[in-house]
């Protein structure tokens, strides 16, 4: 056994560690114990699963009938064949208009405007104003669907058609007449509180000497919103958007609850078209690769907005 | 060991000690105690039914000296939620042992070897010489094995509403042909303003717009669909084209509710709301809708069912054709491959399929019986419709078929969408179900 008095001092010196090194070696244990399980489940429900839909998306997996048996690896062949189906360019085009209008225009414009009323000092129910669009967020996703579907009843019993037949309206197939307009307005009052919060909070670090100093030049409100307080608020805005695009191009039960996608392929948006392929047809393979096609759009998109707000996230 | 390292190791232990717990749980069916046994129900009349069936085979069992539970596991769920819950977990190895099952499903899980193959048991059994040879052979798949075991059988028709129809002065005689009909559906409209038949059709039905809507019209008319020496799907075959465009000339002589069968739940505005309310005249209807749907315990009762409604067959759609009745036999109790309870999920199969357990069941479903040893078992004995079923049983049309019935009844499903959102006609469906049903199945299983 080896003692430390045998060790010349010189070479003592040179053999022990540094105090950061030092540091760092006794604190690696603690980083692992607190960071590991993170890791972990990181691993093993977002990475391995989507490594798993990649090379799935390679395949011609199905869930049912003797093809279920033997899958084989098709190379591009699930994409070549997507990208040249009407069916999902098709539900593309309408994942575009529900997200452009539902989430882009709908939650981004309503919410700013309710953030900025909701900071004027003169607007009187404040609490009652915040609690009413706060609401929506709270609910359920199954419950709203079903409070929608209620609501747009194509009896005369429904809520609206009740409504409209106040004034002699005839009852109406909300869901049937105008299937998108109704899922973009069910999806805009979902989630107009969170743009809320969002604005509300950017809205309140905006030094208020600056809107001062404007107004003294002779700006007008919209002036002032526009050169002075949205450059401020640009980062919240584009995080916003960023999250809320994830989160709109993923929405499904909302959707499914109410029309399933239709009528006639009408609200089919790409979470009901990989829905119905993945696990309604059972082709998997063909699915996954929907959801790897949808997951570079949105990869796209996300990236656009960084650029656009100079995010860091 | 430095300190933080022995946390570090602890903790680690701790964490892998629970995680292995939490896969080792849900054991304790050891060979020498109990064995108990799974089953899964999705509608409420057979929860019901099976539930109340469970202390008499458990009893039966011990008088055996054998110690078999049944747990039941109900769940409310359409189909198609079946259909998809259930095949993740036959894929995941996590299914009940014993599944209640529709046709299309045994088609899709017994090819892809999610099901075991019962002809052993069936063999060494001899209440499986009592079932009809029609049922015994619409149960054998395509490799040549029966996978699941018929808990009823039924026969399509068209119920109409007596009191309604001889109310309005219209011809209540059996229809010869769907032209003959349909002038006696418009005369019904006419007259009421109302949508007076439906069938089931587009996506929101899900299965049933194949099942018990355009199957049954197609197998009427044209038997040559499916080619049983080949496997694969004609899909040129001519009674295609002749079905869409019966369903065109309805939804375009407005006689079928376009927009209740484009909401989801289609059958609640049409079958339980409508029709017992005497809005809708006529229904596509399996022999279940004397208890399931319209009896004193079925989702919507109505009062005074026997004098009020009837049934038609199904008139002759192309020249040639005579009236006849759908039969429905395809579905059953099935095993789970994976379950490692088959013997004792079998003994339970076989009791819920013999004597007053399957009488029971029967008639809480209104069924036909797949046995011809039935008819004098009481409940069973005392219901003049569900006997009368079984005798239609021998003279119904069904056609076998095979892989792919899931993705035509999809494609069927999306074509018939067309029809009713308008945005085609019946040739223009068929072209649109040629495309889809070609995309779905893929090149082995369309015939060529």
């Amino acid at each position: 056994m080896t003692s430390l008095v045998d060790v010349p001092a010189s070479a003592q010196t040179a053999t022990r560690p540094s105090a950061p090194r030092r540091r760092r070696g006794q604190t690696l244990p603690f980083v692992l114990l607190l960071l590991g399980p993170s890791a972990v489940l990181i691993l093993v429900f977002i990475v391995l699963p989507a490594v798993y839909g990649l090379w799935l998306s390679l395949t011609n997996t199905q869930l049912t009938g003797f093809a279920a048996r033997d899958p084989k690896f098709v190379g591009l062949d699930n994409y070549t064949y997507l990208l040249t189906s009407a069916d999902f360019l098709n539900s593309l085009g309408q994942t575009g208009t529900f997200l452009l209008f539902s989430a882009i225009i709908g939650q981004t414009v309503l919410g700013m405007v309710a953030a900025i009323l909701l900071s004027r000092p003169w607007i009187r129910g404040k609490g009652f104003f915040g609690a009413a669009v706060l609401m929506p967020m709270v609910v359920p996703e199954v419950v709203a669907s079903l409070t929608w579907a209620s609501v747009l009843a194509t009896s005369p019993e429904g809520t609206l058609n009740r409504v409209t037949n106040a004034f002699g309206g005839e009852p109406t197939a909300w869901l049937q007449t105008a299937p998108m307009l109704a899922i973009i307005l069910v999806n805009i009052w979902r989630g107009l509180a969170f743009a809320m919060i969002m604005f509300q909070a950017a809205l309140e670090d905006v030094p208020a000497e600056l809107i001062e100093a404007a107004r003294v030049d002779g700006a007008r409100a919209v002036q002032v919103f526009r050169h002075v307080t949205l450059p401020l608020i640009r980062g919240p805005v584009f995080l916003y958007l960023l999250l809320t695009t994830i989160s709109t191009v993923g929405v499904f039960g909302l959707v499914y609850f109410l029309t399933r996608g239709g009528p006639g392929g009408q609200t089919r948006i790409a979470a009901i078209y990989i829905y119905e392929r993945a696990l309604q047809f059972s082709q998997v393979g063909i699915g996954s690769a929907a959801s790897i096609i949808l997951l570079v759009i949105v990869l796209v998109l996300g990236a656009v907005y960084v650029r656009l707000a100079k995010v860091e996230v | 060991m430095k300190r933080t390292n022995v946390v570090a190791a602890f903790t680690a232990s701790v964490v892998v000690a629970a995680g292995l717990t939490g896969c080792s749980s849900g054991g304790g069916d050891g060979s020498d105690g109990p064995v108990t046994i799974t089953i899964m129900e999705t509608k409420q009349t057979n929860i019901d039914a099976i539930g109340k069936e469970i202390p008499g085979f458990e009893a039966e069992m011990a008088e055996q000296g054998k110690d078999i539970k049944v747990e039941l596991i109900a769940d409310v769920l359409t189909d198609e939620q079946f259909m998809t819950k259930m095949t993740q977990q036959l894929i995941a190895g996590q299914a009940p042992d014993v599944l209640d099952i529709g046709e299309n499903m045994a088609i899709s899980w017994s090819s892809a070897g999610y099901l075991a193959p019962l002809d052993d048991y069936l063999n060494e059994w001899d209440g499986w010489s009592h079932y009809y040879p029609a049922v015994k052979e619409a149960m054998t798949r395509q490799d040549g094995q029966v996978y699941s075991l018929p808990s009823g059988a039924g026969v399509l028709n068209l119920f109409y509403r007596k009191d309604i129809l001889t109310e309005l002065g219209v011809d209540t005689t059996q229809p010869e042909t769907w032209d003959d009909l349909i002038a006696r559906l418009v005369e019904v409209k006419e007259k009421t303003g109302d949508t007076p038949i439906v069938i089931p059709a587009g996506t929101a039905w899900g299965g049933g717009t194949w099942g018990e809507g355009f199957m049954p019209l197609l197998g009427g008319t044209d038997t040559e669909f499916y080619d049983t020496e080949t496997d694969t799907w004609d899909l040129e075959s001519p009674g295609w084209l002749a079905v869409f465009e019966l369903y065109d000339d309805l939804v375009s002589n407005g006689l079928m509710p376009v927009e209740d069968l484009q909401n989801p739940n289609p059958w609640e505005p049409t079958k339980y709301e409508k029709f017992p309310e005497g809005e809708i005249q006529v229904a596509a209807q399996g022999t279940w809708g004397w208890k399931f749907d319209w009896g004193p315990d079925g989702a919507t009762p109505i009062e005074g069912l026997e004098e009020k409604v009837s049934t038609w067959q199904f008139p002759g759609l192309r020249s040639g054709d005579e009236p006849y009745g759908w039969s429905s036999t395809g579905g059953g109790y099935a095993i789970s491959e994976d379950s490692e309870k088959k013997e004792a999920a079998w003994e339970f199969i076989k009791y819920l399929s013999t004597g007053e357990p399957l009488a029971e069941q029967l008639v809480a479903s209104g069924a036909a019986s797949a046995r011809d040893d039935l008819d004098d078992v009481a409940p069973y004995s005392e219901e003049p419709q569900l006997l009368q079923a079984g005798k239609d049983l021998g003279e119904s049309v069904f056609v076998v078929t095979g892989d792919g019935a899931a993705q035509i009844g999809q494609a069927v499903a999306s074509a018939t969408e067309l029809i009713l959102s308008g945005e085609a006609d019946g040739q223009q469906a068929y072209d649109a179900f040629v495309k889809d049903a070609t995309d779905l199945l893929g090149p082995t299983l369309v015939k060529e």
